[in-house]
């Protein structure tokens, strides 16, 4: 474990100390961090890249969830399929996926930013996906289900207060991915012309590479937060209590 | 025990309403996932797929995939496959040792591992390249302080611009990929089951190879093939650290398509796209009979 | 005739006069998308006035530091009024002949490119037809005849190193020195980026070959490589930043933009045109999108690019200058041609310049040996073959 933390940590800290350099690399200091907050579009960037990542969180889980368990319970003839599906995303080098996407959607649709958030959908369902599938075949989800559909709840009722609450951190990590994807994802912003905060970073960092670098490690840093503030954040009791019912 | 999932017994169970009926209808509830990814994924594809059909004067022809197997392309494709398997093999092992250190710790803990593990398995690119650049290049932190101990790591012929320094970097983004979707599996590993083998007389190896490895064989695999198909497809920061030397195939396709010297050969591009298409469903079909073959032992 | 007729008659005719006058249409709405010259508009006046009203340019693949666009910008928008959208600064030419064909109807649609030679074929039906003021300048071989591109500006390949290398390389073939290792790198893949594909032709012509003959080049590539002097990074600033390289072979235009980046690290960059090979690239190729969401602001950005002048720049301009009528305002800031010069690159109007006397001096950032060879530029086809070679052989070296 240590040495796993020193692999991760140590590239970061190398990169936040050149982000700290200052006055021409000759003292150290938070100047390039200042500079980025005062920088006209950060604001607005900003909130555009965490709208884009709440609606895909969104529609990550609106479609996922269901989805995945339903390939668990009754529909496992098609897992094969969905789980293919599922992997192209990631083989299809992101350039060929946004020439295709620039020549086949309509106007309306590359009109509006949110475009972006669908195909993030797109481009995170292998993770997604895997995440759900390795939660739910590791809990005994038939027994779940059907001792709660004896006790007379609706499959509705069953998927939100008995399936989700047992698979969360599955459900965690299929969210935190999608996320972290979304507030960092560059390429298809960048060949689809929109502007996101990795686009803005880009643009605004031209010709200052200290700031370019405080840039960079700032984005990692804040959706480190975003998520990390997610996760630890209190979590009803209730759920606490189904886990230990079920382990 | 831990119940096994998939399609229960015909007629039977609150459930039986799921499996009978039509292929069509079982269809039903997939509908509004295979919709959305037919728009929004299949959609856009099925240009990329036309033009890899398309002479530049858009007639018909095969001569985009014949080229596809010559020369560097050809080449490429041993590159890329092997570069992906070792980065998915050394990401799956080293992913679930520290997967299970981290089953150990508490709830909370838990959780914000893994946050940062999704945050770490989404960077990539210029960012990441620097990012070791500063730690481990020539100049970089992490060297000069093994220096001061004296372990000097470029006394060799290591440098991080060759296939051995990509599938290293690649491992900052492997590595939590890993950790962050295995873990959910480890964490339904009853302790009480432990204690069962053991108390049946069965040793750790015998607790290791009959119980928790089978339990857990398909969930790492399939998490395994995701770390295949991310290395396959990773462009940026192979992009970034080596300058045209390594012949990968998203690079390959990149100055094809997006390249500043190559110019009117996009089809050949676009041919070069489906065929990495082609490589994971083989892949993935050898993933599925792997699968198969372990369940149908004894 | 009666006095009283003759006053009459008088003041009909004038009155006749008068609105037939009136009647006139005085600056027709010219339909600036199908504009072929600054006549076409009536006059530069008109033209600039059309323009402000557009307030908007869409450049692509277009950073500051690149030639010394920057400079361009700032007066587009100081003295003219209009805002700069920059999309996708480090783009490719690929990138920004997609962007029109995938952007159709939309109005982020690029108004100019600026790509490099070897893409204007697949731009064929793209671009509209424009002849800029000084279109007789512009040297037959580098534009289309009907106006439909024009070359703008052309560089060489420089070596720019870090002040504290020691000894300081003079020449390619000096590279060849252990006391190098680990320092020496490219822009990047000669098969994907233009500067590193002329860098490599640099070095062929160094190492006895020739534009015809490559492969000198990419031997001393293997053998650098293999004592570890070339290190395949993409050498831009961050690669610099971090220590992956202290030794490049870049655009002579780039080297202002790097000096002051090292500088910003405080890092002290020196650049020098190598003693042994003096290769220029092709044009890169300005032309004007055939529907721009804003057509006069396009043509005026050409106009601009291509403009000669001596004059001010952005933040010389006072505001006695910017009160101008626009014309006189174009006719003194600093035309695009200067500002490309000011950025280390060659404008492709040079030699009329040189002549005219209008040409700013070159920042004395590079330095030019004593001995420079005589300048080769390896034409397209030459490129072409080159780049199919490279395709095989590069993965190898």
């Amino acid at each position: 474990m240590l040495a796993a933390s020193a692999f991760f940590v140590f590239p970061l800290i190398a990169a936040f100390e050149f982000s700290l350099r200052v006055n021409q690399g000759k003292s150290h200091g938070f100047d390039n961090f200042r500079w980025v907050f005062q920088q006209e579009g950060f604001k607005t960037n900003l909130g555009v890249s965490f709208r884009l990542a709440l609606l895909t969180a969104v529609a990550v889980l609106v479609l996922m969830v269901p989805t995945v368990v339903y390939l668990h319970l009754g529909g496992g003839r098609w897992k094969r399929m969905i789980e293919f599906i599922c992997l192209v995303p990631l083989v299809v080098p992101v350039i060929s996926f946004a020439l295709g996407v620039g020549t086949a959607f309509p106007v309306f649709l590359q009109s509006t930013v949110y475009e972006l958030s669908f195909l993030y959908v797109i481009v995170s369902l292998p993770y997604t996906y895997r995440a759900l599938d390795v939660g739910l075949s590791s809990i005994p989800l038939l027994t779940l289900v059907e001792a709660s559909r004896a006790s007379g709840a609706s499959m509705r009722q069953t998927l939100l207060f008995v399936i989700v609450p047992t698979i969360r951190s599955a459900v965690n990590g299929a969210v935190f991915l999608a996320i972290a994807l979304s507030l960092g994802e560059f390429t298809l912003a960048v060949l689809l012309h929109w502007d996101t905060f990795p686009t803005w970073i880009a643009n605004i960092s031209q010709g200052h590479i200290l700031n370019a670098i405080a840039l960079s490690v700032l984005s990692l840093v804040g959706a480190w937060l975003v998520v990390v503030v997610m996760a630890i954040a209190p979590k009803s009791l209730r759920s606490n209590k189904t886990q230990e019912a079920t382990s | 025990m831990a119940q096994r999932t998939g399609t229960p017994k015909k007629g039977a169970g609150p459930l039986a309403y799921l499996s009978r009926g039509s292929t069509l209808k079982s269809l039903i509830p997939l509908m509004p996932f295979l919709a959305f990814v037919a728009y929004f994924l299949v959609f856009p594809l099925t240009f990329i797929i036309r033009d890899a059909f398309l002479s530049n004067d858009g007639k018909f022809t095969l001569d985009n995939f014949a080229e596809c197997f010559k020369g560097v392309y050809g080449h490429s494709f041993a590159v890329s496959i092997r570069l992906s398997f070792i980065s998915a093999m050394i990401g799956a092992i080293a992913g679930a040792m520290i997967a299970s250190a981290v089953v150990k710790t508490g709830t909370r803990s838990r959780r914000a591992i893994a946050a940062t593990s999704s945050v770490f398995a989404n960077t990539g690119g210029v960012p990441l390249a620097f990012m070791f650049l500063a730690g481990f290049g020539t100049e970089g932190l992490v060297t000069k302080a093994l220096k001061a101990v004296g372990w000097n790591l470029y006394s060799g012929s290591f440098t991080l611009f060759s296939e051995t320094g990509i599938i290293l970097v690649y491992c900052f983004f492997q590595i939590p990929l890993m950790v962050l979707i295995f873990t959910p599996a480890l964490e339904n590993i009853k302790p009480e089951w432990r204690e069962a083998s053991d108390s049946l007389g069965g040793g750790r190896f015998s607790y290791f190879s009959r119980i928790s490895v089978p339990l857990l064989f398909p969930a790492f695999l399939s998490t395994t093939l995701l770390l295949f198909a991310n290395s396959f497809s990773a462009y940026a920061t192979a992009r970034a650290m080596t300058a045209g030397t390594l012949p990968l195939m998203p690079l390959l396709i990149g100055n094809l398509v997006d390249g500043n010297v190559l110019a009117n050969q996009e089809h050949l591009g676009h041919a070069m796209a489906v065929c990495m298409i082609g490589v994971s469903a083989i892949v993935m079909g050898i993933y599925l009979l792997v699968l198969k073959f372990s369940k149908a032992k004894p | 005739m009666s006095k009283k007729l003759r006053v009459l008659s008088g003041v009909i005719g004038l009155a006749l006069a008068t609105t037939a006058l009136a009647m006139l249409p005085a600056n027709a709405a010219v339909d600036a998308s199908k504009a072929t010259s600054a006549a076409s508009f009536g006059g530069l006046d008109n033209l600039i006035k059309a323009a402000k009203k557009e307030g908007t340019l869409n450049l692509i693949a277009t950073p500051r530091d690149w030639a010394n666009y920057g400079d361009a910008m700032d007066i587009m928008t100081k003295a003219f009024g209009i805002k700069i959208v920059s999309d996708n600064p480090d783009g490719s030419s690929a990138q920004e002949i997609e962007a029109i064909k995938t952007t159709k109807n939309m109005a982020k649609m690029p108004d100019v490119v600026d790509i490099g030679l070897s893409h204007v074929a697949e731009g064929a039906g793209l671009f509209a037809n424009y002849r800029v003021q000084n279109w007789g300048d512009i040297p037959r071989q580098w534009k289309d005849t009907n106006g439909n591109w024009y070359g703008g500006y052309t560089g060489s390949i420089a070596m720019c190193y870090d002040s504290s290398v020691t000894p300081a390389p003079t020449s390619i073939a000096s590279l060849d020195n252990a006391a190098y290792k680990g320092m020496f790198a490219i822009q990047g893949d000669p098969t994907a980026a233009q500067q590193a594909l002329i860098s490599v032709f640099a070095v062929a012509v160094a190492k006895g070959g020739s534009v015809k003959n490559i492969q000198p080049g990419i031997d001393y590539f293997k053998s650098l490589k293999s004592k570890g002097i070339f290190v395949p990074v993409v050498a831009n600033a961050s690669a610099f930043a971090s220590g992956s390289f202290k030794i490049s072979l870049t655009w002579d235009y780039n080297a202002p933009g790097f000096i002051a980046q090292a500088a910003s690290i405080g890092k002290t960059v020196k650049c020098t045109y190598p003693s042994d090979a003096n290769v220029a690239g092709t044009p890169y190729v300005l032309a004007i999108n055939k529907t721009a969401p804003h057509p006069a602001a396009a043509r005026l950005w050409e106009e601009l690019m291509f403009s000669q002048v001596n004059g001010k720049l952005a933040a010389d301009l006072t505001a006695a200058d910017l009160a101008l009528a626009p014309s006189a305002l174009f006719a003194i800031v600093m035309g695009g041609q200067n500002v490309y010069i000011s950025g280390g690159a060659s404008p492709i109007t040079g030699p009329a310049m040189k002549a005219k006397k209008t040409a700013v001096s070159p920042p004395k950032v590079l330095t030019v040996p004593a001995n420079l060879p005589g300048s080769v530029l390896p034409s397209l086809a030459q490129q072409n073959v080159a780049s199919t070679l490279l395709k095989t052989a590069w993965p190898k070296i």
